[in-house]
């Protein structure tokens, strides 16, 4: 979950917005794509149309779930939603490197995955 | 993680308790949806008042407070596809199966004794 | 064959009904903490259709000052008895 401490500030555009100890946003109302360019940024990912689809299919998750998935339903809804090809853990691992479900929930705006640890 | 041809299943997860009044209902569905998330095959059983989160229709609650009807919604997505109601609860609160928000198996008392008995770990909410 | 746990009374918790729909014909019912005023002889009929598989805790009883007010088709066990059960179980449901 999105934690309510306020850990340090993302500038962009001269905006400053609060992240959490995670680098999750504070208040998830606030995203924007420039916000998850920059937080991509710091994570040494440029964004691609095929990391956009992905984010794209984590915010409908968010809307329609309320909850961010663990790695195993955002491999299903990616694939669902995008094709077998792309619902497959390898592909998500190339594109969000380390942790795929809880780096792009994190660019995506969400809060962290509730059911992974 | 488990052999195939095991005829157990991993977890049974019993919900007893109706949305918004508790949080039994969140921390059992949690449960489930942790298990799952680590290739657990996991059943959920509503019983009693359980039997209540399935109502269509609900809600968030008078204070705003998310409920549980999208988490249920969201099972499939985890893989949670067998859940069991008991038919008894059903009927004593006057409903039935085909009114509820998800597709459900209506189990008799017999039926009920059977799914305890085929799941490694049971654990009651 | 499972073993059922149960620590509310019957006279103020229908949990036990719970209980009995779930269990299966070898199962058996163990009756701790507040559960044990079950084993009363005014509150044992909510479990005949158990009867001869209906156990209560010793140490819950006897705590309550209810040792030796218990229907005599309730078996007795103390806490070592309760490990034994739990050890001849497939395993443990707790209805709380």
């Amino acid at each position: 979950m999105a934690s309510t401490e306020i850990y340090r500030y993302l500038s962009v555009n001269n905006h400053h917005y609060a992240l959490d100890p995670e680098d999750y946003l504070v208040d998830m109302t606030q995203w924007s794509p420039q916000i998850a360019e920059a937080l991509a940024r710091e994570e040494g990912i440029e964004l691609t149309e095929e990391h956009w689809e992905v984010l794209r299919v984590l915010r409908d998750f968010y809307a329609r779930y309320e909850m961010a998935p663990a790695m195993r339903p955002l491999v299903k809804a990616v694939g669902k939603a995008l094709g077998p090809n792309k619902g497959r853990s390898i592909h998500l691992m190339r594109l969000f490197p380390g942790s795929p479900a809880k780096v792009a929930a994190r660019l995506a705006g969400l809060p962290k995955p509730t059911h992974c640890l | 993680m488990h052999e195939h041809e095991d005829p157990l299943r991993d977890l049974l997860v019993i919900l007893r308790h109706a949305p918004h009044g508790s949080s039994w209902l969140k921390e059992g569905l949690d449960a489930a949806l942790v298990a799952a998330a680590f290739g657990q095959r996991v059943s959920l059983l509503f019983m009693g008042e359980g039997v209540t989160a399935l109502m269509p229709g609900q809600g968030p609650g008078a204070l705003e407070q998310k409920g549980t009807a999208a988490t249920l919604e969201m099972l499939e997505m985890y893989d949670i596809e067998t859940l069991l109601v008991d038919a008894q609860a059903l009927s004593a609160l006057g409903l039935s199966a085909d009114e509820l928000m998800l597709d459900v198996d209506p189990v008799s008392a017999e039926a009920l004794a059977e799914a305890l008995a085929a799941h490694r770990l049971v654990l009651t909410f | 064959m499972l073993l059922h746990v149960v620590n509310r009374s019957p006279a103020n918790s229908r949990v036990f009904e719970q209980a009995l729909t779930a269990m299966g014909p070898d199962d058996v019912l163990l009756l701790i903490e507040d559960g044990v005023q079950g084993a009363l002889p005014q509150l044992v009929r909510y479990y005949a259709q158990i009867e001869g598989r209906l156990f209560a805790l010793r140490e819950d009883l006897g705590a309550r000052g209810l040792l030796g007010r218990c229907a005599e088709s309730v078996q007795v066990v103390d806490v070592d008895g309760f490990v034994t059960l739990t050890e001849e179980a497939e395993r443990t449901v707790s209805w709380y």
